[in-house]
């Protein structure tokens, strides 16, 4: 077993003579207010324009067909797998958080591990949504599920795309129920203290009939301890099976070993600033100061740094082994993405994923929250690019000179791109509203006067 | 204050959801898998001819050759559907003023073609060649069933890809002797297995299962 | 989708049972002919026209449409429903024939091959051949005879020509005129005479856009008399040719010669030949050369010169042409090659051939007449045949014929297809002209700009659809049969010019046969069987003439050279969507035209790639896209013929439909008294073009061009011929990797076949036919410009274009490359749905119906053959779709195009090619079906067949014996990108050039050494 890590974000007493009822009561306010804050207005109503975007822009594909998508003859892989790259990496900060840094006894993590799985699970909402209406024939990917039928035909499992289909499935699965477990005692919370007879009905729906007995707590968290076991080996294995789509191919720039380590390194260190960009603006409105500390805050700045050190440290190990192969095409690949028409991609990628988590060496910068939100954002935007970086630019430039192109997004590329985010932002913010946005029980567990025996 | 509390009812609703929740998929499987295949939908297709032409009658009772009207069955992929002059070779002096073969005098006088209504269609991008089949052994019987005892022809196997696989994995369980693809009656000498194994290595008959057999 | 009151058959081999069906044409015609049956037709009749026409489209499984099955009422003799049959037939075009073989399936033509007993074209089609499928099924064809643009009856149409003849003939002929285009058929030369005969007074011109006097005036100034000439290039071991297109489709006799010359082309069987070009453009023979130089047109006839003068010095002959001053012979690299040219030529004497471009002045012919006279080529590479009767005219005439129309000397005229008041030089007003003259007639495929000036109309019949005749450069004869009756309701010239005649027999057949004078039905049959008939002409004697020095043009400062159009010719094609979507062989642009400038023209103008450009000739001036050509002589713009139609149709721009002009109209601007080549200028306009270019599409940085230099030596391999005699490894040794190793076996053993093609690039000089006809036998369909642009192509067989060398003096590579066929396929192992497996043959299997579109195939294909259905092409194209089909009659007529053998892909599914399968499938059938083996060379595949050249070979590799099996054995034979070690089953044979010695380190290949 793993020592307790000595992190403890809470020094002191919070306000108030019960902090345990000062927790449920800073959390449970969220949802039992009348009126969220203004913001949360302000905010759904723009994710839900954005949504309105994504849904008609992805009704106009299916009825137009992906011709709408800039595709083009050697580019046949586009913005759709760039977003759907990004979005599965962006849901592993949140698995990582609840489960792995769980395993580790990283107390810190129970403030934020209840949105962060929020996060993944919505994350990997929106990431499904982009394969199945990329193919040319979105009425069919159920081809690609093994149903007996009359043909006689199976998928074939030897496809990159057919691994994808199981591992992000379990991957998704895994991830809703322990979010789900989580919640289950402080659904209860919210049930006890709900006045209103619906809330009362639904929250207790999905409270389960949990009562806080110690049985069940005993049986909680040997629960709670085992899907965790199950789900750390998926943050390595998602988005190591998502990265096979590309190093299994031949394609110059994809066919690349060190592509499994470098995409979950990628995912996570994007996954965290996700995270901090949705924490930043969550603690702020809905008074969680108390509860998600600026300490809080730091390490996860910290481990920004740590993964953008490693992915800057793929990025070069690409060029070096690219140069090492004495391969003539996987060297043009990569002097080319530096170097050709793409190059601004490529820098771009270079300054937000590498150069600016740098600032987080310095505490004045790890501990100031526009700092680290701006970073956040920035480093979201960066590993973004990264994908677009790999998938496009590779494939617009392979063997044959002859088949060269170049990749210009059509209207409905961006509009799929920013529309996906309003997916994502209404969800999060119904979530915020309406769910347990931190996890009371666990986080009263290490609070001071949580540990009876310090004393 | 009180504390909600759902009715005790509510703890079988718990375990009635998970095994409805549980069995769901297990149903849209088997709900696929028969009820989407051609044995469920297609067996038994009998579209109303417009003209009643009877093969129990004519293959049947009076024994005509399949090859008589169908005259390319066996050099062409198309079986050819027969032109009225073949009804009209016996018919302009047997039954020559039934009602039921108005359509097929009509025909003959006007030049404009008896609308007959396809009864084994297979998908446009099936490309099926009956010649390949017929002079390898495969006979008529195979798929289409006992055409001569059908009064009005109907669809007598399911002509699912997986139907067609089937035969060409293990043909010799469908084999006979060229001469007799014909013969509905035919009926393999002793164990009729062993006896299409025997045939088929003499005729190095090896059905290919690659997609470009059917698909192009 | 919903079942359809209406059902109809879904598919073409439904059509098996009702085709032949008397019905059938009537009903085509009902719904095409007369605009009054079409606006009201019988329901009947609508409803049986669809479960016809229907049938040619919604290749998909709808199963609760109900089908029906329409047998014949009498079966034909010996027709079996759904087995295609050949018919031999020709196509002639600007008068020189070419014995085609038609497939017809269920009575309805689908794909054109070339004759291979054809005694001059050898079997060969240009893309011309190939289209005419597209081009027969063309519902803009014009379909009712028209008086004053109103609809009339063909009966109105005839009575008004022959009242208008009886007038005329009453006056001798007086004021009656014929405009036709050129053409060597026997029968109008008959009736040609008939209406001499009876109207000795009327004028008969001719007026061919791409008319050269050259050749045959040469012929004249040099021997005295008219000569026909015939090559025979497999015997020459050195060829100079200066400025010609003597092996270019569309030039007389050219595919027989590229077959000849590429059959000296193979290192590995017999000696090479050795070729120098010196020309404008890079033409087919300058990328198949192995001495080749840009010079501008005017330094051709000092080239010419020089020639004569060596050689006759050399031969102690006297009145040679004096050697012209050095700045005149355009450069001091031409110079030296031409020098050394004429040295290899007198130590090849009676072994070599010269040849100049037909568009030169026949002086300069006379010239080269006098070179191969005096090298002793007559009767060995070259023979002088007797000049068969043809009609034949260029500007001049037609300027004649102006003339007289303006002084109103022409009360009638009648136009046989002939397109002036398009295709006439920008000085001759043929359409001012033409509003003097009192009654036009014109008779045409489509109503184009003449025939909506015309006082009347009528459709004429296309070739497959009719009975023809044609006289090719060996004399020998050439009989064309109808493959169905005239679907559009068209009749042809002879017909036409047979009823006002009064002549006896007026059925195209009964003409033809008479002109012919094939009584017996013995004799008839058998010459209708081949397509061809009679003996070559004889060869004649000929004695040299003194010829008088060429009068040197001096330089210009800018060239404007005129060329037809390689796909459009001089535009009478312009509305086939095949051959405007088909990649310009070297500019690899479509859906349009452009001048060509070489990168030195474009820097001293100021000129920028991709941009319009003002191109003037004598104060005239059109505007037009620019693009960089090296090779591209420098000081001249190349531009082509054929563009800028305004009523050629849907597809090529048609101002009355209101659809885009399709190219710029370089007529315009060109003169009568220089049609080929005048000096002019050229200036940048500054507006972007957006073109529809299928390569380097996209500006290529330094970094994308370094990188295709360094790769290019491993993807097109080249040797000169002595290292190849040396080291024969030399080209397996272009590229070394580690040894190929597989994580697994391969999992087939390919007892049975084994499928292989094999492509010489020795002998491709990209002339495009495979590519069309691949387009043609595979339902691909056409993009349209918009989605070209976009770099959606959809070519299942592309020609790759690489320049070698320094732009300023390049060398053009042309690489068809299609799908390889690999053996460790990439794209198999990633299709998640296996839509796409390998088959025992070795073939990559691709199932449509499978696809689900990941396109996860093409990303991981390295050859990138792969395409994709972005959009329904077919919906955009057709105006069908596989799906729902449609009812609109156009559509019902385009879709009739269709191979029934292939599936019509639809939106959002993966395609590519399969070597054909659906003929190594029938083929297969048919030898099982007889219990033989399939004989070597007893399957061809499309793009094999179309070949002139013979550079692809397809086989059963298997077969060591067979010509695939020996061709892959050679060892200038290299896999592209072997070292990914996907075994791909096409091998390229390496390209061998036979360089002069003193000349090999001047030339592009030097820096393989």
């Amino acid at each position: 077993m793993v020592t307790p890590s000595t992190t403890n974000p809470y020094q002191g007493p919070l306000k108030g003579d019960n902090p345990f009822a000062q927790i449920t009561d800073n959390v449970s306010r969220i949802m039992e207010a009348p009126k969220p804050p203004l913001a949360w207005y302000i905010a759904l109503g723009f994710a839900l324009m954005l949504l309105g975007i994504f849904g008609a822009s992805l009704g106009y594909v299916v009825w137009e067909g992906i011709g709408a998508w800039g595709h083009i003859h050697p580019v046949a892989w586009g913005f759709p797998i760039v977003n759907f790259v990004f979005w599965v990496g962006i849901g592993h900060a949140g698995t990582l958080i609840s489960a792995v840094l769980f395993l580790f006894r990283q107390n810190w993590r129970t403030a934020i591990n209840r949105f962060a799985e929020a996060m993944t699970i919505f994350a990997v909402v929106c990431a499904a949504v982009f394969p199945g209406v990329h193919i040319g024939r979105p009425w069919l990917p159920y081809w690609m599920f093994p149903i007996p039928n009359q043909m006689g035909m199976w998928p074939q499992f030897r496809s990159p795309l057919e691994w994808d289909v199981f591992a992000v499935g379990t991957y998704a699965t895994v991830s809703i129920l322990f979010w789900y477990m989580g919640m289950i005692p402080d659904f209860a919370t919210f049930r006890d203290r709900s006045v209103s007879t619906v809330r009362r009905f639904v929250y207790g729906l999905l409270a389960m009939g949990w009562r806080g007995s110690s049985r069940q707590w005993h049986r909680y968290e040997r629960a709670y301890l085992l899907l965790a076991a199950l789900a750390t080996p998926l943050v390595l294995s998602v988005h190591s099976v998502v990265s096979f789509d590309f190093a299994t191919s031949q394609l110059p720039g994809w066919h690349t070993t060190i592509f499994p380590p470098y995409f979950v390194a990628g995912a996570i260190f994007g996954g965290f600033a996700m995270v901090v960009v949705l924490a930043v603006p969550a603690r702020q409105f809905f008074g969680l100061k108390k509860i998600i500390t600026m300490k809080h805050l730091e390490l996860m700045a910290k481990v920004i740094l740590a993964t953008g050190m490693i992915v800057g440290y793929a990025y070069a190990m690409e060029m070096f082994i690219a140069w090492y192969s004495g391969a003539m095409y996987e060297q043009f690949a990569f002097l080319n993405r530096a170097f050709g028409n793409f190059a601004w991609a490529y820098w771009t990628m270079i300054f937000c994923n590498v150069l600016s988590p740098q600032v987080f060496w310095f505490k004045k910068m790890r501990t100031n929250v526009w700092v680290i939100f701006v970073v956040g954002i920035i480093v979201n935007v960066g590993m973004w690019f990264e994908r677009f970086v790999i998938i496009c630019t590779s494939l617009t430039r392979d063997f044959l000179p002859a088949n060269w192109g170049a990749f210009i997004p059509s209207p409905i590329d961006y509009a799929t791109l920013a529309g996906s985010f309003g997916l994502f932002f209404t969800l999060f913010l119904l979530f915020c509203r309406y769910l347990p946005m931190v996890a009371m029980a666990e986080v009263k567990a290490f609070i001071p006067e949580g540990h009876i025996h310090d004393h | 204050m009180k504390l909600f509390v759902f009715p005790r009812w509510a703890n079988k609703t718990r375990q009635i959801a998970g095994f409805a929740l549980s069995g769901a998929p297990l149903y849209l499987v088997a709900f696929v898998w028969y009820g989407g295949s051609p044995k469920t939908t297609d067996v038994g297709y009998q579209p109303e001819q417009p003209v009643p032409y009877s093969h129990a009658l004519h293959a049947g009772e009076m024994g005509m050759d399949c090859r008589y009207c169908h005259t390319t069955v066996d050099q062409a992929a198309h079986a050819a559907i027969p032109p009225t002059q073949t009804c009209m070779n016996c018919h302009t002096l047997v039954h020559p003023t039934s009602p039921k073969l108005t359509p097929v005098r009509e025909s003959a006088a006007t030049g404009v073609p008896v609308e007959w209504v396809k009864v084994h269609d297979l998908p446009d991008y099936v490309y099926f060649n009956h010649s390949a089949h017929v002079t390898r052994g495969v006979g008529c019987v195979s798929c289409h069933g006992r055409v001569d005892q059908m009064p009005e022809v109907f669809q007598h196997e399911p002509l699912s890809m997986g139907w067609c696989l089937d035969c060409h994995r293990e043909p010799e369980k469908h084999l006979r002797p060229p001469e007799e693809v014909t013969n509905m009656k035919w009926k393999a000498p002793g164990d009729p297995i062993a006896y299409g194994t025997q045939f088929r290595k003499d005729n190095n008959i090896n059905p290919p299962t690659d997609c470009s057999t059917c698909h192009r | 989708m919903k079942p359809k009151p209406d059902s109809r058959p879904k598919y073409w081999r439904s059509l098996s049972e009702l085709e032949g069906d008397p019905e059938f044409h009537e009903f085509v015609e009902r719904e095409f002919r007369s605009p009054v049956e079409q606006e009201a037709p019988t329901a009947a009749g609508r409803r049986r026209f669809m479960q016809i026409m229907g049938a040619s489209f919604a290749l998909t499984g709808c199963y609760w449409k109900e089908e029906k099955l329409l047998p014949h009422t009498k079966q034909p003799e010996g027709f079996v429903p759904g087995e295609p049959v050949h018919y031999a037939t020709h196509m002639e075009l600007a008068g020189d024939p070419v014995g085609l073989w038609v497939k017809s399936y269920d009575g309805r033509p689908i794909k054109v091959e070339g004759n291979p007993n054809d005694s001059v074209s050898l079997g060969g089609t240009g893309v011309a051949h190939q289209a005419a499928i597209l081009g027969f099924y063309d519902p803009d064809r014009s379909s009712k005879p028209l008086q004053r643009g109103e609809a009339t009856s063909s009966e109105a149409f005839d009575q008004a020509l022959l009242l208008a003849f009886r007038a005329a003939a009453k006056k001798g002929g007086q004021g009656f005129a014929v405009l036709s285009r050129a053409t060597r058929s026997p029968s109008l030369l008959r009736l040609k005479a008939e209406l001499k005969k009876q109207a000795p007074e009327a004028t008969w011109t001719t007026y061919e856009a791409g008319y050269c006097a050259g050749p045959d005036k040469g012929a004249e100034l040099a021997f005295g008399h008219k000569a026909t000439m015939r090559y025979s290039v497999e015997k020459a071991d050195v060829i100079v040719a200066l400025d010609s297109e003597f092996i270019e489709s569309g030039s007389p006799g050219a595919l027989g010669s590229v077959r000849s010359l590429a059959s000296r082309r193979d290192p590995d069987v017999g000696e090479m030949s050795r070729i120098y070009a010196l020309e404008t453009r890079l033409s087919e023979i300058g990328s198949l050369a192995d001495h080749r130089v840009a010079v501008t047109a005017s330094a051709i006839p000092a080239l010419v010169a020089l020639l004569d003068a060596r050689i006759s010095a050399a031969r102690g002959e006297a009145g040679a042409q004096a050697a012209p001053s050095d700045n005149a012979l355009g450069g001091a690299e031409a110079k030296k090659v031409i020098e050394v040219a004429a040295k290899d030529l007198l130590e090849h004497a009676g072994q070599s051939l010269v040849v100049v471009g037909a568009k030169h002045a026949p002086e300069v012919h006379a010239v080269v007449h006098r070179i191969n006279v005096l090298l002793g080529n007559v009767g060995t590479t070259l023979t002088y045949l007797e000049p068969a009767e043809s009609i034949n005219g260029g500007a001049d005439d037609l300027a004649a014929l102006v003339a007289e129309m303006e002084g109103n000397k022409v009360e009638t005229l009648l136009i046989l297809g002939a397109n002036a008041a398009y295709d006439s030089a920008a000085d001759i007003e043929f359409k001012a002209a033409l509003s003097k003259v009192k009654q036009s007639f014109h008779i045409g495929l489509y109503v184009d700009e003449t025939a909506e000036l015309a006082s009347f109309h009528a459709p004429e019949a296309h070739f497959l659809e009719a009975w023809s005749d044609s006289r090719a450069l060996d004399g020998t004869l050439r009989i064309g049969q109808p493959l169905i009756d005239p679907i559009l309701n068209g009749r042809t010239y002879v017909e036409h010019l047979a009823r006002f005649l009064g002549l006896p027999e007026t059925s195209g057949q009964a003409i033809v046969r008479k002109t012919l004078g094939l009584r017996a039905d013995k004799d008839w049959q058998s010459a209708v069987h081949d397509g061809f008939l009679g003996q070559p002409s004889k060869s004649l004697e000929v004695k040299l003439q003194t010829i008088a020095p060429i009068a040197l043009p001096q330089a210009v400062e800018l060239e404007v050279i005129f060329d037809l159009c390689p796909k459009v010719h001089d535009g009478r094609f312009a509305n086939n969507g095949w051959l405007q979507e088909l990649p310009h062989s070297l500019s690899k642009l479509t859906w349009g035209n452009a001048a060509l400038v070489s990168p030195v023209t474009q820097k001293k103008y100021g000129l920028k790639d991709g941009f319009r450009c003002k191109v003037t000739v004598d104060g005239r001036s059109i505007d037009l896209p620019l693009m960089i050509a090296p090779g591209q002589a420098d000081g001249t713009v190349g531009v082509v013929l054929g563009y800028g139609r305004e009523a050629a149709g849907v597809v090529g721009g048609s101002k009355k439909e209101e659809t885009d002009i399709i190219g710029s109209d370089t007529y315009k601007i060109r003169p009568s008294k220089a049609p080929h080549f005048a000096s002019g200028a050229i200036a940048l306009i500054d507006a972007r073009e957006d073109l529809g270019i299928t390569q380097d599409l996209h500006a290529i940085d330094d970094i994308g061009r370094k990188g295709q230099k360094d790769r290019e030596d491993q993807l097109i391999r080249e040797a000169t011929v002595a290292e190849y005699r040396k080291h024969p490894s030399v080209i397996e040794h272009k590229v070394h990797h580690p040894p190929l190793l597989s994580l697994w076996q391969p999992p087939v053993s390919y007892d049975g076949h084994k499928w292989g093609l094999a492509v010489d690039l020795n002998k491709c000089g990209g002339c495009n036919a495979c590519v069309i006809a691949c387009q043609s036998e595979n339902n691909i369909s056409v993009v349209g410009k918009k989605e070209i642009a976009r770099g959606r192509e959809m070519s299942w067989i592309r020609i790759e274009r690489y320049y070698k060398g320094d732009e300023n003096s390049p060398a053009v590579r042309q690489q068809p490359v299609m799908c390889q066929q690999c053996e460790n396929a990439p794209c198999e192992q990633v299709c998640p749905v296996g839509a796409t497996m390998h088959s025992k043959e070795g073939l990559n299997d691709m199932v449509y119906t499978r696809c689900i579109g990941t396109r996860y195939c093409s990303n991981n294909c390295p050859y990138k053959v792969r395409r994709f259905n972005y959009r329904n092409y077919n919906l955009e194209a057709y105006g069908i779709t596989p799906y729902t089909g449609t009812d609109e009659p156009r559509a019902k007529l385009k879709a009739m195009a269709f191979n029934p053998e292939v599936t019509v892909r639809s939106r959002g599914v993966m395609e590519k090619c399969t070597f054909c399968v659906q003929r190594i499938q029938n083929v297969k059938i048919k030898a099982k079906n007889h219990k033989r083996a399939i004989v070597d060379g007893e399957i061809k595949v499309a793009c094999e067949q179309a070949c002139a050249s013979g550079a692809l070979v397809f086989g059963d590799l298997n077969d060591k014996q067979g010509r695939v099996g020996k061709a892959h054995s050679v060892p200038r034979a290299y896999e592209l990108l072997q070292e990914l070690n996907n075994r791909p089953r096409v091998n390229y044979l390496a390209r061998i050039s036979n360089p002069h010695p003193e000349l090999s380190t001047q030339d592009g290949h030097a820096e393989h050494h």
